[in-house]
């Protein structure tokens, strides 16, 4: 149990009527680096983000580091405190500078000082190589600096586990390797990370298990070696072929 | 720019001049109609208000005004007191001028980046409002007490417009946030409650004020009718604005506050540091917009019986020495009102200006 | 315990009652104050009062009214005058309103100073206080004696201004004023709803000759049913003594505050127009200027209907608010809904009730133009946006 960082069981979701997620079945182990991928419409965006409960679901059980996902609000609190989250569009507070961005949840919610949170933002800013921008908005920079202004945001809040919401997606091609290197690097470092994206490069090199998702369901649950060479599956295959053939 | 019939030379000011307003003959006649119109009434304007008007009575007295033609300017010289501070007794009326002025310093301190913060204007305004009620109230540090029933004029207007804001401003805030709750019945409540207000003319709301709360509310709530008619008139206000920061939280990407979940942030948080600051910002321009309309319309307290700006104008020149002098009585009192507009939609733009640096 | 204080669905549901019982709290002690404090004074409720006489005067109306007339028919005054005062006021200011928006966004120089300055000026001076100046500025008009006679028959004075008009009863004037309303709701909507653009041309020529003889066949007829009888007509006002008598006479009251609001509310509607004609595409107007379109047509069949419809949401909570403002009719002694509520409370101590049906009659009104101007808004928006 100690080494299980994400365990999710037969777990279905719904809009209304529409069956969103069907019965999935997740283990992730604490260090373990997987990536979700999948066509649009597939539900891999919904499923991380009913790990840190941004979505209800309402069926099967979901647990994050030994605290089942319920409606105690205790239970969300902590796990959201645990669990980190870089969405497609950054979402950095645009009233606020970087490094005022990456101390307000530090202060707020796990009470350090000022001066505590401030060293220890300057310190994940230079891990993702813009200490310089830390008094600027984040309407001054680049797409890729602002991900990475959020990927060192998620990290100040020093989580167990990273959730990665198609990162590369919003970015101009030049800018998508900046924040790709940053995520390999924290990937060495041994975060658990689970990440949605379309980077097959990456998933390649990075990745523990590849997954495959489409209508909702789990299809096909892999090593990279085995996905890319050897899929199992008509649609992964399918889905392959679109995406390798350029 | 490759629209040949209607070159514009961008270098030149004087081009574009002649483009704005001498295009075509038309255009000629138009603006040379319009720049002579605008010289006769400004020389007529000049000559009423300046060059032939009357100055000064020296006896108080009407009568040098009614001899001549321009503008008796004499009636303000003999009741401006009148005009400023009403009926606030005769004597005293230097307690309302220092109190008046408070209030005027904290909105000029107010608009500066010095205190752009929740809690430094609200220590601001408690101190000018403790400030405002020492002087005007009275009845501590050896003042005579002054019941609101004797205050008025600009000292009035003012109080009310201040009161109104300060205590609308954070119900305005509720409102909004209980409009885009989750919880139904609470949500419900703030429709009704916005849309009900919002439907009905404010000096109904005002007059329900003075006289149906006192028929409702238990005696030890009652308190004076001016309370009950700014307690009214800040659910009108709040009502608008909620409507205002109601559109300002909507223009929020919904990214924002999952951002801030994500974070671990509760709802307070999320609220207070995350996106009431960015609605506000948003929602600026109409929230100016909303304090001017706010400040004109408080002069319709005159109609529950205040003796605010409006009415103390009004008795200024009604009685018989002055009655002839209407217009400069008006024109006096659109200036006092025109001032306050006119530096707050300033202010506004000015912010616009501003704000627009530094987020995206 | 302590999961269930913890459960997030518990806590809202907990809230919600405990939010409902405050309310519940608040409006049943409201209640039983208000009962208590009824039966203390000695006071009665309930809504006998309105078929009592009033006992006094009003200044200004179109119903026949006077001392000995019921508290019901003085409200009917008041709900008329209102509705008189509203509708001519959102007409002078849409006049007013399109005259200025024009010059605003004319290519003249000139005109969109002098457009600026207006909407500067009249935006940032109270309505009450403009209300206030134009009623000592028409009171302050020579005694009838002395009438400025711009032209012949009409008669400026202190008193109010003097027409010829026809010898009806106010009742049939409100009834004709009614009828053209009614007949140019069904003519715009016979013009603009969709439904009607797919029939033949001759026969939408019909359907318009049809909804004009039918309105002014009502006006006709209650015309004649309100004629004062041994008069001629048309009367023309005559002096008589000290006052005019005869002909039709626009009270000062009315006078000044329809000019008010026309000026106040036309400053408004300019600049919400001015946005809407700034909001059509360029392209749509050189597309049109292109086809060969003359600038009057341009300015009339492409501009202003695509700025109308930009704007027509914004324009019904103007005239919402221009509604609303007739209430300061109180203050120049305009005996509108607000005024006839507010001497009826002083004379009959019917406070809850007559203010109740104060709010009740505004609701309505406001809701019947909201209706009126939504369906309007449904009825032209561009199909497929």
């Amino acid at each position: 149990m100690t080494d299980t960082a994400i365990q999710i069981r037969r777990m279905n979701k719904f809009y209304g009527s529409f069956q969103v997620l069907r019965d999935i079945n997740l283990t992730v182990r604490k260090g373990e680096r997987i990536v979700i991928c999948g066509p649009s419409g597939s539900g891999k965006s919904t499923l991380i983000r009913c790990i840190n409960r941004l979505e209800d679901h309402q069926d099967g059980s979901i647990n994050v580091l030994g605290t089942e996902l319920n409606e105690d609000v205790g239970s969300i609190d902590l796990i959201r405190r645990e669990v980190g989250m870089v969405f497609q569009h950054f979402n950095l507070f645009p009233h606020l500078t970087v490094l005022e961005n990456c101390t307000l949840a530090p202060m707020l919610v796990r009470r350090f000082s000022r001066a505590e949170a401030e060293r220890v933002a300057r310190e994940y800013l230079e891990r993702v190589r813009i200490p310089e921008k830390a008094d600027a908005f984040p309407s001054e920079l680049s797409g890729g600096q602002q991900q990475r202004v959020a990927i060192a945001r998620a990290l100040c809040m020093r989580p167990e586990i990273l959730l990665f919401d198609e990162p590369t997606s919003a970015l101009d091609p030049e800018m998508i390797n900046e924040v790709l290197d940053v995520m390999r690097e924290l990937a060495m470092d041994g975060m658990t990370m689970v990440c949605v994206t379309h980077e097959m490069g990456f998933a390649r090199q990075v990745a523990d298990r590849v997954i495959f998702m489409s209508n909702g369901e789990i299809v096909e649950e892999n090593t990279p070696e085995a996905f890319f060479t050897n899929p199992r599956n008509e649609r992964t295959r399918g889905f392959l072929a679109k995406i390798l053939a350029h | 720019m490759t629209d040949m019939t209607h070159p514009i030379p961008r270098n030149s000011r004087l081009e574009q001049l002649r483009h704005r307003f001498l295009r075509t003959p038309l255009d000629i006649a138009v603006t040379a109609a319009s720049l002579l119109l605008a010289l006769f009434v400004g020389w007529k304007l000049l000559d009423w208000a300046v060059l032939s008007a009357v100055w000064t009575s020296p006896d108080g007295l009407s009568q040098p005004c009614r001899d001549a033609s321009g503008a008796c300017w004499a009636v303000i010289e003999a009741r401006w007191r009148l005009i400023l501070f009403g009926v606030f007794p005769y004597a005293e009326q230097w307690r309302a001028a220092v109190a008046t002025a408070a209030l005027i310093l904290a909105g000029g301190l107010s608009c500066l980046p010095l205190f752009w913060s929740v809690i430094r204007q609200a220590l601001l305004w408690i101190a000018a409002f403790a400030l405002f009620m020492v002087f005007m109230h009275g009845g501590v540090f050896g003042l005579s007490s002054v019941p609101p029933a004797q205050w008025g004029g600009l000292a009035l207007t003012l109080f009310f417009f201040v009161a109104v804001v300060i205590v609308g401003m954070p119900l305005s805030i509720c409102l909004a946030l209980m409009r885009r709750s989750d919880l139904p019945v609470i949500r419900g409540t703030a429709i009704i409650l916005i849309d009900g207000v919002r439907a009905l003319p404010l000096v109904t709301i005002l007059f329900t004020a003075a006289l149906i709360l006192p028929f409702v509310l238990p005696g030890w709530l009652q308190g004076d009718k001016i309370w009950r008619v700014i307690a009214g008139f800040a659910l009108f206000f709040a009502a608008y604005q909620a409507e205002v920061l109601r559109s300002g939280i909507q223009a929020l990407p919904r990214g924002q506050e999952e951002a801030a979940k994500a974070l671990g942030m509760g709802y307070f948080h999320r609220i207070t540091r995350v996106v009431l600051p960015q609605a506000f910002r948003n929602a600026l321009p109409p929230t100016i917009n909303q304090l001017v309309i706010t400040l004109m319309e408080t002069s319709l307290i005159v109609i529950i019986g205040f003796f605010d700006l409006m009415a103390s104008g009004n008795a200024a020149y009604g009685t018989g020495e002055w009655s002839f002098a209407y217009v400069e009585v008006y024109a006096f009192i659109a200036l006092i009102y025109g001032v306050f507009v006119f530096s707050l939609s300033r202010y506004g733009r000015y912010l616009e200006r501003r704000l627009r640096v530094g987020s995206s | 315990m302590p999961s269930l204080l913890r459960n997030r669905k518990f806590r809202s549901a907990t809230l919600q009652v405990l939010f409902v019982l405050a309310v519940m709290v608040i409006l049943v002690s409201a209640v039983t104050t208000a009962q208590d404090t009824i039966a203390t004074n000695g006071m009665r409720s309930g809504f006998g009062f309105l078929d009592r006489t009033t006992g006094v005067n009003i200044g200004f109306s179109v119903l026949q009214y006077d001392a000995n007339s019921t508290y019901r028919q003085l409200i009917l005054v008041g709900l008329v005058n209102t509705a008189i005062l509203g509708i001519l006021g959102i007409i002078l200011a849409h006049i007013v309103g399109l005259v200025v928006a024009a010059m605003a966004i004319s290519r003249n120089g000139s005109l969109n100073l002098v457009a600026q300055g207006y909407v500067e000026l009249f935006r940032s001076i109270p309505l009450i206080l403009q209300a206030l100046f134009w009623y000592a500025l028409v009171t302050h008009l020579p005694a009838p004696r002395n009438a400025h006679e711009p032209l012949p028959g009409l008669f400026l004075t202190g008193r109010g201004i003097f027409m010829p008009g026809l010898s009806v009863t106010g009742e049939a004037v409100a009834l004709v004023l009614g009828c053209l309303l009614l007949g140019a709701i069904a003519f715009a909507w016979f013009m603009i709803d969709h439904r009607f653009r797919r029939i033949s041309d001759s026969r939408r020529r019909t359907g318009r000759l049809v909804i004009i003889g039918l309105t002014l066949l009502a006006c006709a007829l209650a015309l004649n049913a309100g004629r004062v009888p041994d008069m001629p007509l048309i009367s023309v006002p005559e002096l008589r003594g000290l006052n005019f008598r005869g002909g039709f006479a626009l009270p000062p009251e009315l006078t000044a505050l329809a000019i008010a609001i026309a000026i106040y509310g036309g400053a408004y509607v300019s600049e919400i127009l001015r946005a809407g004609f700034q909001a059509v595409p360029r392209g749509q107007l050189e597309a049109a200027a292109a086809l060969g379109l003359r600038p009057l047509h341009v300015f009339t069949r492409v501009h202003l209907p695509m700025a109308f419809r930009a704007v027509l949401p914004t324009l019904t909570n103007q005239c919402v608010w221009m509604f609303k403002a007739t209430t300061l009719g109180i203050a120049v002694g305009y005996s509108d809904l607000f005024y006839v509520i507010s001497i009826s409370i002083t004379q009959s101590g019917q406070t809850l009730e007559l203010i109740g049906i104060l709010m009740l009659g505004f609701l309505v009104m406001n809701n019947m133009i909201s209706f009126l101007l939504n369906r309007l808004n449904k009825a032209i928006a561009l199909k497929g946006t």
